[in-house]
């Protein structure tokens, strides 16, 4: 690994693998919902979009046409700490991706036109993936119960007004916000040395200047006191259920024993709470839960898929109890090895391909502050002792601590009851 | 679910693994070396050194699908392969879950429409516990009463689960519509009446039936030493009994004649998702170099027709896209897309004008120029992983194809001329001949769109099955 940090602030990574004649490029900006406030929640996602819609040199749809005809293709993400562009492509569109990535950081434009097609859009993405799908929907519901204070609250694609009203002036703030080169960070794996990518980020996007970072996000979540509950009603077969504890941000010392608990409680069919629910109890169809990387004071998310016609409680009252049996009793030895030996097969899984390289490389570096804490997560995790599970359990997983989102199921004859 | 992605080619069809699975780059482009040989028992092996990453993934493929599911009991392979780790003569299915968990091992097993695939993966310094577990469930399934009946109650709500989310079985309503009571037609995971059918001793008569060394190719593929690897496979598998199975056959459906339309009900819904199209084209299609460039242009790709059309210049939509999911019969073509209920003529509009452009206009040098670069370009990572090479030499050695599927690939997408692309879309676009089928909400859009078809069927979305209706395929 190569690393470089341009006279501008953005840093460079470089990895070279040659087992394909292909790059992966990603360049990751530290903004994202969390960015936003009430009124413009989603501006962030709708500016990753704008991102394609044209600038000075790659005017509105011709960033695409140019990559793809040049055998490259690309894609974004936005999340509530992040904004990550992808770009996939032949070593031989080298120094037009570089072409077109300066164009879009330096002069990026604001075709009304544009602004307006791409609301659509985004609204129908928000369709797409919240207002008719019950679990995108419920999981909107979780996060802004479980946060009060703190913009983790709003969804990262924004509530439907706000996809409706912001305007070119936010928009455009955004941008001056957000796409500082010192606040990014760019990650190129593949067919490619680090001295040919310098040459390049020396030539295309160095001379771009830097400017003053998104402000600080000064909220903190306050300590959660009790028990929050929100419930969805609508046209559904079966129920859902999430539930959400707060724990720390990302680069904090117990996020490996973390990992171990939920990989003890939830990977695999082994797991207890798949032997519990879905094995022994049988009154749930798939039990999982997950973490995004934060850069703030964080949650864990609980998914429980009951079966038609079992009560979510049931669901929930299984759970707990396997929450607090961890509590009770350290876990074993076995569960422990099994633990960690998942966690490395997991690391070779997301490190065999340039593109999960990029993407993990990049993910360490922005929210561990270092690239090499990713070549010391097998360490750390070997580091992890059953107390040490014992105690995260205890600390997180309690009932003060949690917010249950429930989907009750209401069919039509019962909606049309008085 | 906190990602919001910019997307893409947002597919709504769970089967639909095969979005085309693209193309190749540099002219140096070629399948690592690979060797094959038969085993005494018919067991056919391939097997594929590759050396970077240390881990091995194994493929089995037992040349027998959904197709073979007997009418009304549609599910039958699927829940036989997913029965497989279930229980074994070793071991408990929470035994072999414990197994397989401790090495941080992978182990998938399903039925699709040509074949079934059962496949694991796993660290090469596990690589003896590993081909253990594998063999163990391929070879010594028990199927115990108590999981079969698990198994298929959560297979019933699972279908039950997936109908709320229209995107997820969009799909199965428009293969069953498209070929009616042709085998792929049906549903590979069954539906909510044809599980409840499915006894314990038609799984086993399945497994007997069709779960035998001549009907399986195994690949292996990863970070092994390939002598060593002979042995541990010839101690491990030279011992399944050799069976004869009469191998499966599929018969070509005629490409439907005329309009039609399905609109299945989901009266919440804020928007409609629609398919339309024919029948398509087999894998083995002579033509399928030429269809791929050609439908990379017209709805494979973000820049493509469609999505330029239907997203980027109008907005209607999220994405737009076109597929061929090619097997070994002729599968269907289909064109993809989802609109707030009230754009919902208006799109489906502008897909068929973007259609009959595509007959009329063709396609331009430019255009074409464009869709080889990116075919190219954009290949390479298929075929990066072992877990991907598994795939690919068994999916060619089950059709037939052999390496030069991928290592003329690019010479044969350089070779495509315009008049070659004129003569598919002739030949292979339908134009005239539709079947359509939308999820939406009935009383917002049910008018509007009795345009697109004179024959129209509807049902609900909460009622079972998918189509035909359950009822109609046992009296």
């Amino acid at each position: 690994m190569a690393t470089k940090t341009l006279k501008n602030g953005m840093k460079v990574l470089v990895q070279t693998d040659r087992s394909i004649p292909n790059i992966a490029l990603y360049i990751f900006y530290r903004v994202g919902s969390r960015n936003e406030g009430p009124g413009t929640t989603g501006i962030s996602h709708f500016f990753e979009h704008m991102m394609f819609n044209g600038a000075k040199k790659y005017g509105p749809g011709e960033l695409d046409k140019v990559m793809e005809a040049n055998g490259g293709a690309n894609n974004a993400y936005t999340t509530r700490d992040v904004t990550v562009y992808q770009d996939w492509f032949p070593r031989s569109a080298l120094p037009l991706i570089y072409d077109i990535e300066a164009d879009r950081i330096r002069d990026l434009s604001f075709d009304p036109a544009k602004i307006k097609s791409e609301r659509e859009v985004v609204a129908s993405e928000r369709r797409l993936r919240t207002d008719n799908d019950n679990g995108g929907l419920l999981d909107e519901q979780l996060w802004a119960t479980s946060y009060i204070a703190h913009p983790y609250q709003w969804p990262v694609v924004g509530w439907m007004s706000d996809i409706e009203h912001w305007t070119i002036g936010q928009l455009k703030h955004h941008f001056e916000m957000g796409y500082a080169p010192n606040n990014a960070t760019m990650v190129v794996t593949g067919d490619v040395s680090p001295e040919e990518i310098f040459a390049l980020c020396e030539k295309y996007i160095e001379p771009i200047p830097s400017h003053a970072p998104p402000p600080p996000v000064s909220t903190v979540e306050p300590e959660q006191l009790g028990e929050r509950r929100v419930i969805v009603r609508k046209p559904a077969q079966l129920p859902l259920v999430l539930v959400a504890y707060h724990i720390p941000h990302t680069n904090s010392p117990d996020y490996y024993a973390l990992n171990v608990l939920r990989t003890v409680l939830f990977q695999g069919e082994s797991s207890r709470m798949y032997q519990r629910l879905v094995d022994k109890d049988q009154i749930a169809l798939d039990v999982s839960s997950s973490v995004e990387p934060a850069f703030d004071p964080n949650i864990v998310e609980v998914v429980a898929q009951p079966k038609q016609g079992v009560d979510p409680q049931k669901c929930e009252r299984a759970m707990y109890e396997e929450f607090e049996n961890a509590k009770n009793a350290m876990i074993s030895d076995t569960e422990l090895e099994k633990a960690k030996n998942i966690r490395l097969a997991e690391f070779y899984r997301e490190m065999r391909t340039i593109n999960g390289r990029a993407n993990t490389i990049g993910t360490y570096e922005v929210f561990f502050g270092d690239y090499r804490k990713l070549f010391d997560a097998a360490k750390n995790y070997s580091a992890v002792t059953k107390e040490d599970v014992q105690r995260v359990a205890k600390a997180f997983f309690g009932a003060n601590n949690r917010t249950v989102a429930t989907l009750i199921p209401e069919n039509a004859e019962e909606k049309a009851k008085p | 679910m906190n990602r919001v992605r910019r997307g893409l080619h947002v597919l709504p069809l769970t089967m639909a693994a095969l979005f085309l699975a693209s193309s190749a780059a540099a002219q140096t482009l070629h399948m690592p070396p690979h060797e094959k040989y038969v085993l005494k028992n018919g067991l056919t092996v391939l097997l594929l050194e590759k050396h970077g990453v240390p881990m091995i993934n194994l493929l089995a493929i037992v040349k027998t699908g959904s197709t073979a599911d007997p009418a009304g009991e549609d599910g039958l392979a699927s829940i036989t392969a997913g029965l497989l780790r279930k229980g074994t003569k070793a071991r408990t299915a929470q035994q072999f879950a414990a197994d397989l968990d401790y090495i941080g091992g992978d182990f998938e097993a399903e039925a699709g429409a040509d074949f079934s695939s059962v496949s694991a993966e796993f660290l090469t310094k596990d690589l003896t516990r590993g081909l253990e577990l594998f063999s163990d469930a391929l070879l010594h399934p028990t199927f115990p009463q108590a999981e079969v009946e698990k198994l298929l109650a959560q297979s019933i709500d699972g279908v039950r689960g997936a109908k709320d989310d229209p995107q997820q079985v969009l799909g199965l309503y428009y293969y069953g519509y498209l070929y009616g009571t042709h085998p792929y037609g049906r549903p590979a995971a069954g539906d909510e009446v044809s599980l409840q059918r499915i006894k314990r001793d038609a799984i086993v008569k399945f497994y007997e039936a069709n779960y035998a060394p001549g009907n399986t190719l195994l690949a292996v593929a990863g970070e092994f030493n390939g002598a060593e690897m002979r042995k541990k496979l010839d101690d491990v598998f030279g011992g399944w009994a050799a069976r004869t199975v009469a191998p499966a056959q599929i018969a070509a459906a005629p490409p439907v004649k005329g309009k039609r339309l399905l609109l299945v009900d989901k009266d919440d819904a804020t928007q409609t998702y629609f398919a339309f199209g024919n029948v398509g084209i087999a894998r083995t299609d002579p033509d399928r170099v030429a269809i791929r460039v050609v439908n990379t242009i017209f709805g494979g790709r973000f820049t493509s027709e469609l999505n330029e059309a239907l997203r980027v210049e109008s907005g209607y939509t999220y994405g737009a896209s076109s597929f061929f999911d090619s097997r070994k019969a002729p599968g269907p073509f289909g064109i993809l897309s989802f609109t707030k209920n009230e754009t919902t003529t208006p799109a489906i509009d502008l897909a068929l004008q973007v259609l009959q452009k595509l007959h009329k206009d063709g396609v331009t040098d430019e255009q074409l120029k464009s869709a080889k670069s990116y075919i190219k370009g954009q290949f390479p990572p298929n075929i990066e992983t072992s877990r991907q090479l598994a795939q690919i030499i068994a999916s060619n050695e089950f059709y037939g194809l052999g390496d030069d599927d991928i290592n003329q690939l690019e010479a044969r997408v350089d070779a495509v001329t315009p008049e070659m692309a004129k003569q598919v879309i002739q030949k292979h676009f339908p134009a005239e001949n539709l079947v359509f089928v939308l999820i939406g909400k009935t009383s917002a859009i049910g008018k509007a769109v009795e345009k697109y078809a004179e024959k129209r069927d509807a049902k609900a979305i909460s009622e079972p099955g998918f189509w035909p209706p359950p009822s109609a395929v046992i009296k």
